[in-house]
């Protein structure tokens, strides 16, 4: 940048006899005086410009002296010099000679020449800059610390320890700095060390770019104004100088393209509170240093918090439920194919399932099984059971035998509401159908339901607000899923949080989409029956049919639509025109904003609000919302948005404390969503749900998500992923120790390694789960048996594509996983057997065109016996496969025949 | 103020046009180096510009806020531009736009074959050449720094032939080849190079330009006369105020005109779109 080596003084100056100063001048160099009279007084507006623009001016050559004479008969003379030629005596000695104080004689050149400056590192991601700007500003911070005295030797290590820190999460323990003469400089920033140690070494010379360095001000000549550079020479450029009473200022002279204000503001202001910290207390290990001080802290902490929505008191379902339905009694609250339920009917019913569980000795407290399919019943059910005062404890009919018996045994279910004949049975558990358990014999003490839904008179009374209402399970690094508590008020809350900004009401009608199991269905049904909508349930064979999907939205005419981005991907692929959605909420996973582009085109955003909710089960489905517009989308943003109100945001270092906004860390929720904990695992709880330290309430907690994320300076959330390993595919979070855990129970199997892999990185489709196994010795490995076995105890989401056998896993240094060397997954078609025959012999014609159709979608050979799982096959593609087959006119293959005989051959045959 | 932080050089900088520009680009808070020869030129039938009228544009600059330096001039010597350039560049660091305004418009008046050879010569090194050794001086340091804005003052002379003006048509239409080569040897360095080409513009008092006086003058009509013909060749029926040809100036020196180069843009009324 011009100008990055330059520096530049004012001073006021009187008696402008410019023919003394031009002697003066031309003893001290080779330097010509310019006089420029300016119009008006010295504080008039033109005096101010002209003041401001000449000490900006880089020179061409090496130094510059303009006389600016006003009309009020000051004037103030400006010098810009290059510090090759005039470093801060240098200059000094010509300011004093222009000005009288010291006898004319030749301004003295640099004692040491200067290394070259660094070069500029690209922008970092905390920065916020603006690419396309090649403009730069300055802002300082004033210290009340002792300019001559503070050891400067504390500056470059200060800066460097707060450089590292704002490289976040994981970072590497070294940072670069840079200084205008020694060059960039590397520092090792071990977590013991102290600053008074940092400062005693030399750092090492390094080639790297660099982000932030310190211009060494020299001490300069006394100035009524002083730029120690003109642009700064490094992207934050910090520079340490006397204030008149002594003290210390610290100013930034930053660059736009790299950081925006407020980051380089709030850098300048840890920089200072770092250099305090290593000039007070220099015996500071570097883990030790605080970046925020007090009022730091409460302003990032703000930030994550914005202003609470309308004070309600805690409530719980039943209460909620029971305003909406006595509100319009006659309005339809349930839809689920000819089956239509009004308020009224949706109260009654649950209201004989809750009798009739109480009835089976159900009391508050209790937690009730529930494993239907999405159905009224479903609904009328999980509305029951809180009604009973219990909490609901859902399962999906679909999981494999296992979980439902691991759910059983976890949760403690003596009840569970069930049309599975085959529902396990183990400790006690006893599964009822909806019908066994509003039979007469089972509600005679709940009176008749054309009397009404009249609560009857129970010892232990209705639920109270901070009483469970629902247990979802969610995978968990142990192994095993472990069950979520969420109470009733946190329901409430959320329902609460969103109802006004989103216009919620019963002129709406939303879907039933998710697996009662997947608490983005705690959103759609809640969301729905206490704002007085309808809610329309999507059986699950449409729900797997984007056509039959779209049918669905248009007959029903639903207004709200809640989806993982994958499902909404494959509604994109359907001729969406005329949907009446007017709001499509996104949950479950990263959005990639650009894919609703397609959608925008042709429900702009004045017809239908799309917004981008995180959250996590934890922490009651949402946390926050963003708003996505056709201007985000097409810039690709990340931002989940500010926390919901009533809901806090915090971002934390691995120690727990707040990061400056910008930086990345991990994601903490506080406030009204945050779970009860884990049922039934105190010491997970305890590590998990913690304190929440910026809480005026003593007993708040706050949630450690795991998920990593950056708080911008306007208190947006940006979501970067998973701290671990845990991801998720196609909305479904999955732990992959978890499966890892399943395939080690195998005896065959001595190491295992699952991993996450896409063939295509912007399709989500094609995620797929490899698993890597080292079986015993001595045995030969049988793949597939042990995909089956694992098939059978894990939900089909989580059952690898693949398994290779390894003679050993690639292990790091410090003894990880090194997933980069791992080999590519082998699939059982193409490596493992012949090709396919060339020709296709033994080809139908159906077979032919499902061959051709499934090489395209999965992007492999196929063969007649392969196993369109094994191949990489999932729910998405069986999707994409039935549209091509009916785009040739041809019957689509329903996902479960493709699940009972997975091969070409079979279903064609 | 879409000029502000850059330093712009005008030649013929002491009236008409030249000084239009200067207010122009005060106006959006450049600072300015002022050239003009300040005398008259032998053989130029009309007194050119005078170092009172090059301060009298100065100082109207300086009210606005500019920085100025004034320096004399001539465009027919390149080591006199290079020394005015130097001088420029010593004071203000470095050029960010050079407007090539300075130029004449007679000797004029005769059929091709009646011109002299010292007539021909003199109106090529002015208006064309002049343009050529401005730019000689001042594309080095622009390439090296990646910026730069040259903008040449044509005519629609530059465009269309004019009975009796071979030789301004001839240097003006040169000037408009000098720009698109130009424009392409530098374009690769993010220098631009554009011509604007105004029609028949006033002479404005203020402005004290003395162009279509002249220009009707060599014609031998009356300049009422020769005014009307043109506001009746200008299809928007007026003569190109001063300012009107400035504001394309600024346009292009400005960074709203990044991409446009080698351009030529006509400020003629409609003269030209017959």
């Amino acid at each position: 940048m011009p100008g990055a080596q330059c520096h530049a003084v004012r001073v006021a100056v009187t008696g402008t006899d410019v023919r003394r100063l031009r002697d003066r001048l031309a003893v001290a160099g080779p330097w010509r005086l310019w006089t420029d009279d300016i119009p008006g007084a010295a504080t008039g507006p033109i005096a101010v410009r002209r003041r401001a623009s000449e000490l900006r001016r880089p020179v061409r050559g090496d130094a510059r002296c303009v006389l600016l004479r006003y009309e009020d008969g000051t004037a103030d003379l400006v010098v810009v010099a290059h510090r090759d030629r005039l470093d801060g005596p240098g200059l000094h000695h010509l300011v004093a000679v222009l000005t009288g104080e010291r006898p004319p004689s030749p301004a003295p050149h640099p004692a040491a020449p200067r290394a070259g400056l660094p070069p500029v590192a690209a922008a970092p991601d905390w920065g916020g800059g603006d690419p396309s700007s090649t403009a730069h500003a300055a802002c300082h911070v004033d210290l009340p610390l002792p300019h001559a005295t503070a050891p400067a030797a504390l500056r470059l290590p200060a800066l460097a320890v707060t450089l590292a820190r704002y490289d976040g999460h994981g970072a590497t323990a070294a940072a670069t700095v840079g200084t205008d003469d020694r060059g960039a400089r590397e520092y090792a920033l071990p977590a013991s060390a102290t600053l008074r140690d940092l400062a005693a070494t030399e750092p090492a010379h390094t080639a790297h770019g660099v982000v932030a360095g310190i211009l060494e001000a020299d001490p300069g000549p006394p100035a009524d104004e002083r730029l120690p550079c003109l642009a700064p020479p490094f992207p934050l450029t910090f520079v340490f100088s006397p204030l008149p009473d002594g003290a210390t200022r610290l100013s930034c002279h930053f660059r736009l393209s790299h950081v925006a204000p407020a980051v380089a503001e709030g850098f300048t202001r840890h920089l200072a509170q770092v250099y305090r910290q290593a000039v007070l207390a220099p015996d500071t290990a570097v883990a030790d240093v605080e970046l925020l001080d007090r009022d730091e802290r409460d302003r990032v902490a703000r930030l994550g918090r914005p202003a609470a929505g309308p004070a309600r008191t805690p409530d719980t379902l039943p209460r909620a439920f029971a305003r909406v339905a006595a509100a319009a009694p006659d309005a339809i609250a349930l839809c689920d194919g000819g089956t239509e339920l009004s308020y009224r009917e949706l109260d009654e019913r649950s209201a004989r399932i809750a009798a009739g569980l109480r009835a089976r000795g159900v009391r508050r407290g209790d937690r009730v099984g529930v494993c239907l399919e999405r159905s009224a019943e479903l609904v009328v059910t999980l509305l029951g059971v809180v009604r009973a005062g219990a909490s609901y404890v859902p399962a999906d009919p679909a999981y494999p035998t296992d979980r439902l018996a691991h759910t059983v045994a976890d949760a403690g279910l003596r009840v569970v509401v069930t049309r599975l004949a085959e529902f396990p049975r183990e400790g006690g558990a006893v599964p009822l159908t909806p019908d066994e358990l509003t039979a007469p014999a089972s509600t005679e003490r709940a009176g008749t339901a054309e009397d009404g839904p009249e609560e009857p008179e129970e010892p232990s009374g209705p639920p109270a607000p901070d009483d469970p209402a629902y247990v979802i399970y969610t995978s968990g690094s142990t192994g095993r899923p472990k069950g979520v508590t969420v109470p009733h008020r946190n329901v409430v809350a959320l329902i609460d949080a969103t109802r006004d900004e989103y216009g919620l009401g019963p002129d709406d009608t939303w879907t039933l989409f998710h697996s009662a199991a997947f608490d983005f269905s705690v959103w759609e049904i809640w969301g729905c029956l206490l704002t007085g909508g309808r809610l329309v349930v999507v059986p699950y064979a449409v729900t797997r049919d984007p056509d039959d999907f779209r049918d669905l939205l248009l007959a029903r005419r639903v207004t709200v639509l809640s989806q993982t981005p994958s499902a909404f991907s494959q509604l994109l692929r359907t001729d969406h025109t005329g949907l009446p959605v007017q709001l499509v909420v996104f949950g479950g996973e990263p959005l990639d904003s650009r894919m609703l582009l397609p959608w925008f085109d042709r429900h702009p955003e004045t017809t239908c609000r799309t917004v981008n909710m995180f959250g996590i089960t934890e922490t009651t489905v949402h946390v926050t919302a963003q708003t996505v517009t056709r201007e985000l989308a097409l810039a690709g943003s990340r931002s989940v948005g500010p926390a919901l109100p009533g809901r806090h945001l915090y971002v934390t270092d691995e120690r727990g404390r707040l990061v400056p906004p910008g930086v990345t860390g991990e994601i903490r929720v506080g406030g009204a969503g945050v779970a009860a904990g884990y049922l039934n695992r105190p010491e997970l709880t305890a590590e998990r749900f913690l304190p929440d330290p910026y809480a005026p309430d003593a007993r708040a907690l706050t949630y450690r998500s795991g998920d990593l994320g950056r708080m911008r300076t306007d208190g947006r959330l940006e979501h970067l992923g998973r701290i671990d390993s845990q991801v998720k595919i196609r909305g479904f979070r999955i732990e992959p120790d978890e499966i890892r855990a399943v395939l080690l129970e195998d005896p065959a199997v001595t190491a295992a390694a699952v991993v996450v892999h896409r063939d295509d990185p912007t399709d989500p489709a094609t995620a797929r789960l490899d698993a890597y196994v080292v079986p015993a010795g001595g045995t030969a490995a049988d793949l597939q048996g042990l995909r089956k076995r694992a098939a059978g105890i894990l939900p089909e989401h989580m059952v690898p594509a693949t398994v290779t056998a390894l003679d050993a896993l690639p292990l790091t240094p410090n003894g990880k996983l090194d997933a980069t060397q791992l080999p590519a997954p082998v699939r059982s078609s193409s490596s493992a057997r012949p090709a396919p025959e060339p020709d296709g012999t033994g080809d139908t014609a159906l077979a032919g065109a499902l061959r051709e159709i499934w090489e395209t979608v999965l992007g492999t050979p196929v063969g007649l016996d392969d196993d369109f799982f094994e191949l990489g096959g999932n729910s998405l593609f069986a999707v994409r496969i039935s549209a091509a087959l009916r785009a040739r006119g041809l019957k689509p293959v329903p996902l479960r025949d493709l699940f009972r005989t997975p091969t070409i051959r079979e279903l064609t045959t | 103020m879409r000029l502000t932080g850059k330093t712009v050089v005008v030649t013929g900088a002491a009236r008409g046009l030249g000084r239009a520009t200067a207010e122009a680009c005060a106006a959006e808070g450049a600072d300015l180096a002022l050239l003009d020869l300040c005398d008259d030129l032998p053989g130029v039938p009309y007194p050119l510009g005078t170092a009172g009228q090059l301060e009298h544009t100065a100082e109207l600059c300086r009210k606005a806020g500019s920085a100025v330096l004034t320096a004399r001039c001539d465009v027919r010597d390149l080591r006199s531009v290079e020394e005015a350039v130097a001088l420029a560049e010593e004071r203000f660091g470095a050029l960010d736009g050079v407007v090539n305004n300075a130029g004449i418009a007679a000797p004029s008046g005769r059929p091709a074959h009646e011109i002299g050879e010292e007539e021909w010569a003199l109106m090529i090194d002015v208006d064309l050449s002049g343009a050529w050794r401005m730019i000689r001086s001042v594309g080095g340091a622009m390439s090296a720094r990646r910026s730069g804005s040259i903008v040449n003052i044509a005519s629609t002379a530059g465009l269309v032939g004019y009975r009796h003006f071979a030789g301004y048509v001839a240097a003006k239409h040169g000037l408009i080849g000098l720009t698109r080569a130009a424009a392409l040897d530098y374009a690769p360095r993010k220098v631009r190079v554009n011509a604007v080409c105004p029609g028949s513009v006033r002479d404005d008092p203020t402005a004290e330009g003395r162009m279509l006086a002249e220009i009707a003058r060599a014609l031998d009509v009356p300049v009422s006369e020769h005014e009307q013909e043109f506001v009746a060749a200008q299809p928007m029926n007026a003569l190109i105020e001063p300012a009107d040809v400035a504001a394309a100036v600024v346009y292009l020196l400005s960074d709203d005109a990044r991409q446009v180069t080698g351009t030529t843009l006509t400020v003629d009324g409609g003269f030209s779109a017959r």
